[in-house]
């Protein structure tokens, strides 16, 4: 029979874990790799916020190219149905620990886009969304002011719990889910097992499995590699 | 006046039946037209006219009337002209015959019409989803269609949040123009220095509401 693997959460004897606790947040909030995912005319305030006037670069910021080597994802404005998909697939593919950040009011509550049909309104119901920068758009000293802000989370993450919604999305993966179906329909799945994901995180919580998450099975289909054609 | 065959478009037209063609300006001619004679204005303005090229095909809905207006708007880069065929269908069949054989791009033009508006173009090569891949309800740019409803019934509304904004205004954020002085900003704008604006606010000479 086969192991299954787990890492269990064992209890801290070393008397300088809260040391090591902190340099390991220091650490992380350093050095940070940020995907944009540009959807709305956000997008515009980054060129500066990431260039020599406002310097992202000096708080440690760097924007990277995959989402497999990024740790921010980071959405600048109204996310279309359609894109919405996209972002979820992007956000499953990011390796944990993975943050979020919202720019934009279309992110929060669907700013000026409220009453269109194609557009998601809170971001928030479709993934844990760690820092939301409001505005219309906001301008790139509340863009360094709300990355500054992430960082802070980050650095006290152990502490106060702040900086780790991305385990919110394996804790309470069946409300996520839920939101996600009633938008895309009910056989809608991704590439990504996030079951299996908390599952080997530990992160399994009471909230993990529900009817949604059963839906999800129902229609799951095994993942193949896909067929190669030229 | 057409350069190769000296024909002006009236003279091309003259035989359709129930035809009307206005002159709107020197490059905008409107033409109107029964539905069953669309497609032979566009093969003779195609053929005999130079007009190549089908730049949009647009739709409006004339919910009372309970008609569809369907717009082909075609080009000629010889006269530089524009012609804006107009024609109007029965909204209940909301079926057309398609124009791909002889402009190939009303393909997309097509297929975006039938999504938003439901019209079925009968010999278009391909009449499915397009752009709204996430849709099931009825097509949403007809008039009847309630995008204010729809979203109430699908979408959660995030409530104003004073808690949120309590936090933030203390650390020195928070909404810098209050909504009632807004409509004032002009006037805050064409004063010159911020001391002017900062005793302006004081005073109240500004942001009681526009009545004041």
């Amino acid at each position: 029979m086969k192991k299954e693997l787990l890492i269990k959460q064992q209890k801290r004897s070393n008397p300088l874990a809260h040391v090591f606790d902190d340099f390991i947040g220091f650490c992380q909030s350093k050095s940070l790799f940020m995907l944009h995912y540009c959807t709305g005319c956000g997008a515009i305030e980054l060129p500066p916020a990431m260039t020599s006037r406002f310097d992202m670069e000096r708080l440690g910021i760097q924007p990277m190219v995959t989402p497999r080597q990024a740790d921010i994802l980071l959405i600048t404005g109204y996310v279309s149905i359609k894109t919405l998909k996209r972002v979820i697939l992007t956000y499953e593919q990011m390796q944990s620990p993975k943050y979020v950040i919202g720019i934009c009011s279309c992110t929060v509550n669907g700013g000026m886009y409220w009453q269109s049909y194609a557009t998601a309104k809170k971001l928030n119901e479709y993934m844990p969304v760690d820092v939301y920068i409001a505005g219309c758009m906001p301008r790139p000293e509340a863009v360094i002011e709300g990355l500054k802000r992430l960082k802070n989370n980050i650095m006290q993450d152990k502490k106060q719990h702040k900086g780790s919604a991305w385990k919110d999305y394996y804790k309470n993966y069946d409300y996520y889910l839920g939101n996600q179906q009633h938008l895309f329909g009910d056989d809608w799945q991704t590439p990504v097992d996030v079951i299996a994901e908390a599952k080997l995180y530990g992160l399994e919580g009471e909230g993990t499995y529900g009817k949604n998450t059963d839906k999800l099975k129902k229609v799951q289909q095994p993942l193949l590699p896909q067929e190669m054609k030229l | 006046m057409n350069a190769m065959n000296n024909k002006s478009i009236d003279e091309i037209l003259a035989k359709v039946n129930g035809i009307k063609i206005t002159h709107k300006r020197a490059r905008r001619i409107r033409v109107d037209v029964a539905a069953d004679s669309l497609t032979t204005v566009l093969e003779l303005i195609k053929g005999q006219a130079s007009y190549v090229h089908l730049s949009a095909i647009s739709c409006v809905d004339w919910i009372d009337d309970n008609q569809f207006e369907l717009v082909y708007h075609v080009w000629s880069y010889e006269e530089n002209c524009l012609i804006s065929a107009h024609t109007r269908i029965d909204r209940e069949e909301a079926k057309f015959v398609s124009v791909y054989d002889l402009y190939k791009p009303a393909d997309f033009f097509e297929r975006d019409i039938f999504e938003m508006f439901g019209i079925f173009f009968i010999g278009s090569p391909r009449m499915e989803k397009f752009i709204l891949t996430e849709w099931y309800g009825m097509p949403p740019m007809r008039k009847d269609f309630d995008s204010e409803a729809y979203v109430q019934e699908t979408f959660n509304w995030t409530e104003y949040n004073p808690d949120w904004l309590q936090e933030i205004t203390e650390q020195g954020g928070g909404i810098a123009i209050k909504p009632e002085e807004i409509r004032m900003a002009g006037q805050l704008h064409n004063m010159s220095t911020h001391r002017e604006r900062e005793k302006a606010k004081k005073d109240h000479v500004v942001g009681k509401g526009w009545k004041s």
